[in-house]
């Protein structure tokens, strides 16, 4: 199925969850994530239930930032 | 999961290679990294990373991470105290022209709060009951904030989140919940409706009485109208984050009222022992209302589990096991009868602050509301003689028996 991950689109084999993205993506510091699918956040405690769809949007999004 | 299994293994402790059980205390101002392009990445939220505490830190992330799983929030923002949280919370939206909706049985900070922000061109229309009817009555093109706390303090009303939430839903505004005297252990108002839900973490979260600190938990399901709130515009690509994003990237860092490490620290600890702890002191509190209610001595006893609250039918639909709080108040006549009851007591300490594992007494009229006009005390239901009562997780039958004793010698002074 394709999926597009921080704009661009991915084509991944067989069935996949948040948590499996987020590995499969070495997504950085996971634990510090914010995961957004079609415009809606994935609560925190949901990643390995959250399937996600051929034709689905996954943003990664961090609000840490920087300083002075 | 259920609560006190998600209190404790809900956010694994994923920040230290040692093994810690805890979050270390990451005690330093800025964070070195490998390369200037790194922190230019850091800098531009392009990547992950600590870069200076006043906008994030390990400790802080910690008890953030950990509050927003517990509210089922998409993320929380902590800030140096529950006022600065509350402040925060309603400048990242409002701006000059615009109008808060909120109860009036609010606690006396947020009150003198509210009167300030009015120098700032900032209104606020107060209604007497925080009814889904005389909400909708108060709401006019300028507002931009519906505002309430679940459990008002002292009041103690008790408000039906999804009744307020629908009204707020009509007309699209945010529902933004003070859930300080609630807590995440009695309900999660963002899974009935509310938008956003602020804590004076200081309290039952902490729950030792040991750090000052507020959160903002964004639920990240309001449909944020850019036209509606220009100050998030600049936020739009992130869509129903924008609220958080604003708060990160603009009004909370730039105002600078983080939560210190040590304090976030100390946080996470009482984080972990809060579902107990709101069950010990729920049952406490309906305890000693009901004793209290029973011997008669005083003109009133107000606590929303008791059955002759008008409140009990919602603290039993809307609350986790019907528990209806740990703050009671009781009217003892005059202000010198409360004065007198207050000192005759032995085990509760006279100190301003609620949620503490020990048993606080005040009187409010002459010390949190003694900036409130007489109309603001009414309706904040802060009477002349009004005693609040924080209870603790004393055994009850000591508390009854101070209670007790101290109820004699009040009328002895008579």
């Amino acid at each position: 199925m394709t999926i597009t991950v921080a704009g661009n689109k991915k084509d991944y084999p067989g069935a996949l969850t948040v948590q499996k993205l987020i590995e499969l993506e070495n997504v950085e510091m996971p634990l510090y994530v914010t995961v957004s699918l079609n415009d809606e956040f994935v609560p925190g405690g949901t990643f390995e239930t959250t399937e996600l769809h051929d034709g689905d949007s996954v943003e990664f999004l961090y609000f840490m930032g920087g300083g002075r | 999961m259920k609560l006190n299994t998600a209190l404790l293994h809900g956010v694994q402790n994923a920040f230290d290679p040692t093994g810690s059980t805890l979050p270390p205390v990451y005690q330093a101002s800025a964070f070195a990294h490998e390369s200037a392009e790194k922190l230019e990445k850091v800098f531009g939220n392009k990547a992950p990373g600590f870069a200076y505490t006043r906008i994030s830190n390990p400790t802080v992330a910690a008890f953030e991470k950990r509050l927003a799983y517990i509210e089922g929030g998409a993320d929380a923002v902590s800030c140096a105290s529950g006022m600065a949280a509350i402040a925060m919370a309603l400048l990242n939206i409002l701006q000059s022209g615009d109008e808060v909706v909120s109860g009036s049985g609010l606690f006396g900070g947020t009150l003198d709060l509210l009167e300030d922000l009015k120098s700032f061109g900032i209104g606020t229309r107060f209604v007497r009951n925080v009814t889904a009817e005389e909400i909708e009555q108060s709401v006019t093109p300028r507002t931009k904030v519906i505002f309430a706390e679940l459990i008002g303090n002292p009041r103690l009303d008790v408000v039906d989140i999804r009744q307020i939430a629908a009204v707020a839903e009509k007309y699209k505004i945010p529902l933004i919940i003070d859930s300080t005297s609630a807590t995440p252990a009695l309900v999660n108002p963002l899974a009935h409706g509310a938008s956003i839900v602020v804590h004076s973490s200081s309290k039952y979260i902490n729950g030792s009485g040991d750090a000052i600190s507020g959160v903002i938990v964004d639920g990240g399901r309001f449909d944020w109208d850019f036209k509606k709130f220009p100050a998030l515009a600049k936020y739009r690509p992130m869509g129903k984050l924008a609220y958080t994003a604003r708060l990160r990237q603009d009004i909370w860092r730039n105002f600078g009222p983080c939560l210190a490490p040590q304090n976030a620290y100390l946080n996470c600890i009482g984080l972990e022992t809060m579902g107990i702890r709101m069950e010990r002191l729920c049952a406490n509190a309906l305890a000693l209302a009901e004793f209290l209610s029973e011997t008669g001595a005083l003109d009133n006893v107000n606590y929303p589990g008791l059955e002759e609250s008008p409140y009990k039918p919602l603290v039993e639909s809307q609350m986790q096991n019907g528990m209806g709080g740990a703050i009671l108040t009781v009217r003892a006549g005059s202000k010198e009868k409360a004065f007198a009851l207050i000192n005759g007591l032995k085990y509760a300490h006279i100190a301003t602050n609620i949620g503490d594992v020990r048993t606080l007494v005040i009187h409010p009229a002459s010390t949190i509301y003694a900036h409130s006009t007489g109309e603001q005390k009414q309706s904040a239901g802060v009477y002349d003689d009004l005693i609040r009562i924080s209870i603790g997780l004393e055994d009850i039958e000591d508390l009854k028996e101070d209670f007790a004793q101290a109820i004699q010698k009040m009328k002895k002074g008579d």
